[in-house]
């Protein structure tokens, strides 16, 4: 288990980037902040020959670290000169951004990644001009992601990194309807990032293994903050993870926290080796109709836990089985016990953790037909 | 730095944006509110802070002052955590909900946002008078505009607010916080008439003579309790009332003289008492000594304005009856204590103090200020001669409508004179939900 560097993607030097300012806008939940990343970031705005000098650097002073330096072209010479350049200035592998969701470049970022045979002609190009290991990093803005990542393989990708950040619109200005980051004024649909599109990320990553046909290591991204956001993606089948969003909001003293709780966790498991957790949840992932509906339960409530919030009753109530009677003395709720849907809705919104679980109930246990509200109706139209 | 300085300085700020709704995230947002249960004056938290959290935060104000008009000085000073804050079910969880907090955020957050939950209402229904400017006579003033009649308040003294304005430190309660609440109320159309006292000779039914549709009397209880007879000629001994009230007319100086370096003892174990020995701290006193003749468990006051007290550093003489100042030629010298011990259980459920016969002994004190309680005051039964009054110039009202015996002279419940403990705010901000205009 390490760490190794990764950077803003860079681009040569033909095309001048300037990124638009403010270039990003955090997206705060309640109290809690930057559960999402909003930017309109382009690729590295700095010199070519400044991000070249820095993979010298980095070579020289941590000789056994792994640099990948990340790399978008805006035509198959560039694509080429980059590769070339990165590859003598000593990096361990490249990474081929197909995914920057707001490049305002036709071909380039997503805009290649969405249309495939870029994605392969790209890839073909860059092998030419190189030997090192080559990461096609994958956009999620795309229904089904194993169609480009096999165009990648099939130009000669030897892994697939993903997800870049979703296209979204995270907030817009109240008082001049400016959707956010507002640059002077215009807002962009670009690039989404951090906690929120954790499950996203998860699921892309977990589709690409799961595909026996594309069979290449696979770069987990996306929300990772701590070792189980990394733990997840390993389980899902990612081999590596990189973090972007989580080092923006706290810096690069999560990684030591991601390092020593995911060996803790392997040593209370006995687990010798990360690539013993790659993709150990793939068996258990199934589709929706496997299922075996036969087995059903409900909720189990610890009422000695109970603090009387009533949160439970009101979700009941309002958004699920109506399962729920509440004791307005006591403050206490009273489970129906076969009127429970087992939605859990209850579970999620109780303030005390672990105070409303999941049981299963014996097979000759049978839940109440739902009760409908206009009975009289019911009967009246013959239904 | 002059006192009046430094007593601003001290104010306490209140939540920031970020305070306060980190704060309501904390809410569970209980069904049934046990919050809400828990205001006496039916303020409402558990809507409140529900809409906050769903960022309605106009909404949260609207709840706020359609329910309680004096919703900001409340979220100060009222003692959240015997009311709203003791019933909070998150308290089992870690710790209650900052309730009052809270709520003086919005208040003053609304303020600073420039939202209004009032427009002026339309005054078509005639003309009220009302007697005193305190809490009773503002929310009361405040719901009779709101239902469309014009009030004019009659207060004696040069400032509304009464004891707002004339007893609460200003350190506790900014003035110009206090300023803004009142605005609220003047907004609505309410006219206060200072020094306008209402205290001739049937001077409060004469206001029914004068054009008035009715009268609400609320005055406050202004003459305090004393120790004993002709204390005011020792020099050096004071009441709280007038002391607290001397602080918020700016008389710093005056006071400061007597008590900076001095031993200052204050008697009395209520929040008033509090509020005179931590002032005094704040005078610049050497040593301030809160006598009271139970413990500390019994204070009437706060636990929690009673531990800052403490950690102040003023020295509580727990179970010590004050019984007479010891002076020489006309000045104070000290207060003769004697000792107690707890006894039987006495009408208000707390153990007796009964003194120790033979353990007297003297505090040496350059000032003493008496904090035990008020009353209504001496001629208060003149100005309306004709109201049946009883043993203790208490007035004699029908209980639900807040009626006297005089047609049309109302008291609002037990508001104003008419409280035998007039111990929190909330009380008179309750009152006015049971207001009736005959
Ligand atoms: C020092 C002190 C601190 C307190 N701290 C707190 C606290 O922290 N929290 C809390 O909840 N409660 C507190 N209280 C209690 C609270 O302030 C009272 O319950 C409340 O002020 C009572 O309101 P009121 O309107 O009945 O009377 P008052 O506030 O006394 O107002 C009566 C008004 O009537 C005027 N008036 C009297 N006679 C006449 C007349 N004849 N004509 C015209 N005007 C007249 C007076 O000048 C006065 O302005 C405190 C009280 C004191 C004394
Ligand atoms: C400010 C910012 C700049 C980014 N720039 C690049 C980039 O230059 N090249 C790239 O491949 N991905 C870039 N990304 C995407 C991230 O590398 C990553 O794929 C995505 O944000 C999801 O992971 P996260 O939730 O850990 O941030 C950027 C993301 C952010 C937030
Ligand atoms: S699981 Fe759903 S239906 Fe059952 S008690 Fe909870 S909220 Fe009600
Ligand atoms: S949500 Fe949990 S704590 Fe609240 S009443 Fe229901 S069971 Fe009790
Ligand atoms: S009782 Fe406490 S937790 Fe419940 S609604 Fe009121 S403030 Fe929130």
């Amino acid at each position: 288990m390490g760490r190794s560097g990764i950077q803003n993607s860079c681009n040569g030097d033909r095309l001048p980037i300037i990124h638009p300012s403010p270039r990003m806008h955090g997206y705060h939940y309640g109290n809690k902040r930057l559960v999402g990343l909003q930017n309109v970031e382009q690729t590295s705005d700095r010199g070519f020959k400044a991000n070249l000098l820095d993979i010298m650097y980095l070579k020289k002073h941590y000789p056994d670290h792994i640099v990948m330096a990340s790399i978008m072209g805006f035509s198959n010479r560039e694509w080429y000169d980059l590769a070339k350049a990165v590859t003598g200035a000593g990096a361990d592998m490249i990474e081929l951004n197909f995914s920057c969701p707001h490049m305002t470049v036709e071909g380039s970022g997503a805009k290649v990644g969405q249309v495939q045979e870029l994605v392969q002609k790209f890839t073909e190009t860059v092998r030419k001009a190189s030997d090192l290991p080559l990461v096609a990093k994958m956009t999620p803005n795309i229904t089904d992601i194993n169609e480009p990542a096999l165009y990648a393989k099939m130009g000669g990708a030897n892994g697939i990194s993903a997800i870049n950040t979703v296209r979204g619109i995270s907030e817009i200005g109240l008082d001049d309807f400016v959707p956010k980051p507002n640059v002077f004024g215009k807002g962009a649909i670009s690039g989404y990032s951090g906690p929120a599109v954790k499950p996203i990320g998860l699921r892309f990553i977990a589709e690409m293994a799961l595909n026996k046909e594309l069979g290449l290591p696979l770069s987990g991204i996306g929300g990772i903050e701590t070792w189980i956001d990394a733990l997840e993606y390993l389980l899902a089948g990612a081999t590596t993870i990189q973090v972007t969003t989580g080092i923006i909001h706290y810096g690069y003293r999560i990684v030591e926290d991601m390092i020593e709780g995911l060996s803790d966790f392997m040593m209370s498991k006995g687990i010798e080796k990360v690539a013993d957790l790659v993709g150990r949840a793939l068996p258990h992932l199934v589709e929706t109709d496997e299922f075996d509906l036969k087995r059903q339960g409900i909720t189990n409530y610890d009422l000695d836990r109970c603090v009387g919030c009533g949160q439970c009753y009101i979700v009941c109530n309002d958004s699920a089985g109506q399962a729920l009677e509440w004791d307005s003395e006591k403050r206490r709720p009273k489970l129906i016990e076969d009127k429970c849907l087992s939605c859990m809705v209850c579970s999620f919104v109780c303030p005390v953790d672990g105070l409303i679980t999941y049981r299963e109930m014996p097979s000759t246990w049978k839940r109440r037909e739902t009760e409908t509200l206009g009975r009289e109706l019911q009967s009246r139209l013959k239904l | 730095m002059n006192y009046a300085e430094k007593f601003k300085e001290m104010n306490d700020k209140g939540f920031t944006w970020g305070q306060a709704s980190a704060e309501a995230n904390r809410c569970l947002l209980c069904y049934d509110p046990p919050c809400s249960k828990g205001c006496p004056a039916q303020t409402d938290p558990g809507t409140f802070i529900r809409k906050l959290r769903l960022q309605n935060v106009t909404g949260a104000v609207r709840t706020i002052k359609e329910n309680n008009i004096l919703g900001g000085s409340c979220g100060i000073l009222c003692p959240t955590p015997l009311l709203c804050e003791l019933e909070c079910s998150a308290t089992e969880i870690d710790r209650p909900i900052q309730i009052g907090k809270i709520q003086r955020f919005l208040v003053q957050h609304s303020w600073e946002t420039g939202f209004k939950v009032f427009e002026k209402p339309k005054a078509d229904k005639g003309r009220v008078a009302v007697v005193g400017s305190g809490p009773a006579g503002l929310s009361c003033a405040a719901e009779l505009a709101k239902d469309g009649y014009s009030v004019t308040i009659f207060e004696a003294r040069p400032k509304p607010g009464g004891v707002l304005a004339y007893g609460v430190p200003a350190y506790r309660l900014p003035e110009d916080f206090f300023a803004i609440d009142l605005k609220d109320i003047t907004d609505l159309g309410v006219e206060i008439k200072c020094n306008a006292p209402v205290d001739k000779k049937g001077g409060a039914e004469d206001l029914l003579k004068e054009g008035y549709g009715a009268v609400f009397l609320a005055p406050g209880l202004w003459e305090p309790i004393r120790l004993r007879e002709n204390s005011e000629n020792i020099e050096g001994v004071f009441t709280a009332t007038e002391f607290l009230a001397a602080m918020r007319e700016g008389k710093y100086e005056e006071f400061g003289a007597g008590i900076a370096g001095g031993n200052i003892a204050v008697i009395g174990g209520g929040s008033v008492a509090i509020d005179s020995a931590e002032t005094a701290k704040r005078l610049g006193a050497k040593d301030v000594y809160l006598v009271y003749r139970r413990s500390f468990k019994q204070m009437p006051s706060e636990e929690g304005e009673r531990v800052e007290a403490l950690k102040e550093g003023i020295h509580f003489l727990l179970l010590n009856q004050p019984v007479d100042f010891v002076a020489e030629n006309g000045k104070l010298k000290g207060l003769k204590v004697v000792r107690t011990k707890l006894g039987e259980k006495d009408y208000s459920g707390r153990r007796r103090p009964v003194e120790i016969p033979g353990s007297e002994w003297v505090i040496d004190a350059d000032v003493v200020i008496e904090a035990i309680g008020s009353k209504a005051v001496e001629n208060s039964t003149d100005w309306y001669p004709s109201v049946k009054t009883n043993a203790k110039k208490y007035i004699e009202i029908d209980k639900e409508t807040g009626a006297t015996s005089v047609n049309l002279l109302m008291v609002f419940l037990r508001a104003a004179i008419l409280y035998e403990d007039r111990l929190w705010l909330w009380k008179p901000c309750r009152m006015v939900k049971s207001l009736r205009v005959p």
